[in-house]
């Protein structure tokens, strides 16, 4: 019995050495051919941490093998059924161990003869340590394979390029949109909706952020500006137009000069200004009095805000019927509405800022969405130059968001085209104001902006087909004919209502007429 | 380590069979297979059918065994007229004491060894007489039923080719033959070297070297020898394999009719027990299966007639079931 052991003993020894061998070159084997497997899925399917998950499969392979080469331990029968075929012990050992507590008549005899001839038989060699050249031969096709993929050019490449163009993209717009937040925060001038304003950033930041791709990205932009713009107050260009002509009517007279340039300046200063000059309505001379109550009627007349015609139009005539006290009670109340206009002012500001931000970031990402639409998305580092993205079309479109403080106070939005080779379109045109004239700032269009002109329609296409969207185009857009029609239309009207010299009224009109010859060519 | 000696002494048997094979090859020149078959069916207590053609030596051998062996032997012919009572005896009238009464009178079955010679010349009817005494060791005449001697070995011959007059012995009596054995053509070398022992002018004369009780002692024995489990289940797919609806092997399926019985299994693994003695191991092998299968088997495989025409034999089938069926156990 205690033989019969020994030699199981020795057989397990010998087998678990055997099999330790096997396994590890079964997990050669799953390791190459995982590579290889990886090298194929890379070239299918786009994977960017090849690298790591070709090599993740070694481990895995090696640790399954040491686990089965630790779970499986052939049983002792077995062993010895597996040593008598390859020994040639003609079932002398598994007969012996299979009947090792029988005692029939010829056991023991039998018993003894399986020991003795074990005895002489080398027990290991039943369990010997080889190669399988099947597999040796399976391991190294299979490195070739996998190294000649791994060498060969992977057309998913570019993908993976176009891919992280994408991400860039995406983080420098969400950067764009990030710093209008803080220039907002920095500006000094706090308005009573810069919270909502901030938010509305934060949550197109995010949403360009965790987008998919920068046409999704792209899809964000537009909802937000939306609701910027619904932040804005419609009624602020009235009451600049008001503060202006105010402002104009006031600097012909002696008294009113400073408080005139003060509400030009600004018109917290003005508000200032002009509570200045309700106190000292008293210490005025009739005849500046008069003086006054003439350009306070004037400006009255002028004024398209309600509120502000009536401040000034009883000021007015309070200083003409001597009633200085009136007078000073109306001058304070205008003084109030122009503290107001301030507010509205930054709140516009605000906006504005909030709405180039996003603009800046809607050029970067519908650049990129073209490039990926064209194939071109791989080139992450030209991608991001703007001038590289334009090369060849230099067509474009800006938008432009100014606001213009003067004599009068103007917002407007100005569209540019932009020329070959990266010229620079012309800038928005400025706000418009009445009695003043209004500075914009429009970003021109620059080789990285498109221009979408439905009023260039292809041949055997109807101008009142709707025009195909590009990359990040999520909005419809009006015809070019009919928006600078309006445009020039809105211009000329307040052109004609502002005291601007003949001359400049002239370069307005030959401006729009300049915008018009394509159509009149057409 | 051992710690007594064996109850049983195989070494005995070893010595009885290599002793009868010595004996034997005295007179019959090479057919060491047969010799060997013969010596395992006797040792296995089982009957043997001897097939070959005329004057290969069937009868010598069988002569020869009766005279190796200190036992009663007896031939009988077979012919188209022979009848049952010619075999296993009669009530005949006979006189004692002045009165006229019936006697049995016992036929040549009563002996240990049998020698039916030419055992397809007879009828049916005589056939299933002997056949009934082989699988029975009794006979029964009349109202009385008489057992034979023990050890009881028959030996019967058959000529393959002489088909006309005679009578093919049906399936069912041919499983009740332990063996099969085919009895070769002599090679070239041995056909000069009977010729040189049996045309001078002395013949060897065998001697006799075991007697009933050792042939009975010799199968008591066998049946004592070990088998491992695996090897017990090799020797079952082995006969499960014969079977033409539970084989995988296309050319059994196609021009088998009948696979082998269970007898034919307890048959392999007899004779296998008795080889695994005669080869001095005291457990069957493998080896031992398969060097008895096709005695053992053949005439327990019936063909379809499709592998006549084509020239398929029961051994053919035998070897390729052989070479198919896995030997290694199924891991634990």
């Amino acid at each position: 019995m205690s033989s019969l052991e020994a030699i199981v003993r020795e057989l397990r020894k010998a087998a678990r050495r055997a099999l330790g061998a096997r396994y590890a070159a079964h997990a050669l084997v799953g390791a190459v051919a995982w590579v290889a497997a990886v090298m194929i899925l890379v070239r299918l399917v786009p994977f960017e941490r090849r690298a790591e998950l070709a090599v993740l499969g070694i481990p895995v392979a090696l640790a399954i093998a040491a686990a089965a080469w630790l779970i499986r331990r052939p049983s002792a029968a077995l062993l010895m059924a597996m040593a008598d075929i390859r020994l040639g012990l003609k079932e002398r050992l598994s007969t012996a161990w299979e009947r090792r507590a029988e005692s029939g008549p010829l056991d023991d005899a039998q018993r003894h003869d399986a020991v003795q001839h074990a005895a002489r038989a080398s027990l290991p060699a039943a369990f010997p340590v080889r190669v399988n050249r099947g597999e040796a031969t399976l391991v190294a096709i299979l490195a070739i394979f996998a190294l000649a993929l791994a060498l060969l050019p992977n057309p998913m490449d570019q993908v993976l390029a176009q891919r992280q163009a994408d991400r860039v993209s995406q983080a420098r717009a969400a950067k764009a949109v990030a710093d209008a937040k803080k220039k907002i925060a920095d500006s000094g001038k706090p308005s009573p909706k810069d919270a909502q304003i901030q938010k509305i950033l934060q949550d197109a930041q995010a949403k360009i952020h965790e987008a998919d791709s920068p046409r999704k990205a792209l899809e964000s932009i537009t909802p937000a500006e939306q609701q910027l713009q619904k932040l804005a107050d419609p009624g602020t260009p009235a009451l600049q137009s008001s503060a202006q002509n105010l402002a104009n009517a006031l600097s012909g007279t002696a008294a009113g000069r400073s408080a005139a340039q003060a509400i030009s300046t600004n018109p917290a200063k003005g508000a200032q200004s002009v509570r200045d000059l309700a106190s000292q309505l008293q210490s005025l001379s009739p005849k500046d009095r008069e003086e006054l109550a003439k350009a306070l009627a004037k400006a009255s007349q002028q004024a398209q805000n309600s509120q502000m015609r009536d401040s000034l139009s009883k000021a007015s005539s309070s200083l003409q019927s001597g009633d200085a006290a009136s007078a000073a009670q109306a001058l304070n109340d205008v003084a109030s509405q122009l503290d107001s206009l301030q507010e509205q002012e930054n709140t516009d500001q605000a906006v504005a800022a909030a709405i180039n931000g996003l603009e800046a970031a809607r050029q970067g990402l519908a650049a990129q969405a073209d490039r990926d639409a064209n194939g071109q998305g791989g080139q992450a580092n030209a991608g991001a130059s703007p001038s590289a993205g334009a090369s060849g079309n230099g067509n474009g479109t800006g938008t432009g968001n100014g606001t213009g403080n003067g004599n009068g106070n103007g917002t407007g939005n100005g569209t540019g085209t932009g020329g070959t080779g990266g010229t620079g379109g012309t800038g928005g045109t400025g706000g418009t104001g009445s009695n003043g004239s209004g500075t914009g700032s429009g970003s021109g269009a620059a080789s990285t902006e498109r221009i979408y002109v439905p009023g260039q329609p292809v041949p055997g296409q109807s101008e009142n087909d709707p025009t195909p969207l590009g990359p990040g185009q999520d909005v419809p857009l009006s015809p070019y004919t009919q928006v600078i029609e309006a445009y020039q239309q809105a211009a000329l009207d307040a052109t004609d209502q502002s005291l601007i010299p003949g001359s400049e009224r002239d370069l307005v009109r030959e401006y729009f007429s300049q915008l018009g010859e394509p159509r009149a060519a057409k | 380590m051992i710690a007594e000696e064996p109850r049983v002494d195989a070494t005995r048997v070893t010595e009885l069979a290599q002793s009868l094979e010595t004996e034997l090859a005295r007179l019959i020149v090479g057919q060491k297979a047969l010799l060997r078959d013969t010596v395992i069916a006797l040792t296995a207590g089982g009957h043997v059918l001897l097939e070959g053609v005329p004057g290969l030596g069937k009868t010598v051998l069988v002569r020869s065994l009766g005279q190796t062996l200190s036992m009663s032997f007896s031939r009988i012919q077979f012919t188209p007229d022979l009848m049952p009572a010619d075999i296993v005896g009669t009530n005949i009238i006979g006189d004692t004491d002045g009165r006229r009464e019936f006697h049995y009178q016992a036929g040549p079955i009563f002996a240990n060894l049998v020698l039916a010679d030419e055992i397809n010349r007879a009828t049916p009817k005589t056939q299933s007489a002997l056949l009934e005494a082989m699988q029975e060791r009794t006979v029964t005449v009349g109202t009385q039923t008489r057992p034979l001697p023990s050890p009881f070995f028959v030996l019967a011959t058959q000529n393959p080719i002489e088909l006309e007059g005679t009578y093919p012995l049906p399936e069912a009596q041919l499983d009740r033959f332990f063996f099969k054995i085919l009895v070769p053509f002599p090679s070239e070398g041995d056909l000069l070297e009977i010729a040189r022992r049996t045309t001078g002018d002395s013949t060897p004369q065998l001697k006799s070297v075991a007697d009933a009780g050792a042939i009975l002692t010799a199968q008591r024995t066998a049946r004592e020898v070990p088998i491992a489990e695996h090897v017990l289940r090799y020797a079952a797919r082995l006969v499960s394999a014969t079977h033409p609806d539970r084989s995988e092997l296309d050319s059994v399926r196609r021009y088998v009719r009948w696979g082998a019985s269970p007898r034919g299994l307890q048959t392999l693994v007899l004779a296998g027990k008795v080889r695994a003695l005669l080869e001095g191991r005291y457990n069957v092998a493998f080896d031992d299966l398969n060097s008895v299968a096709q005695p053992a088997l053949r005439h327990r495989i019936f063909l379809q007639f499709e592998a006549e025409a084509d020239g398929i034999t029961a051994d053919r089938i035998i070897s390729e079931i052989l070479e198919h069926t896995a030997k290694e156990p199924a891991s634990k």
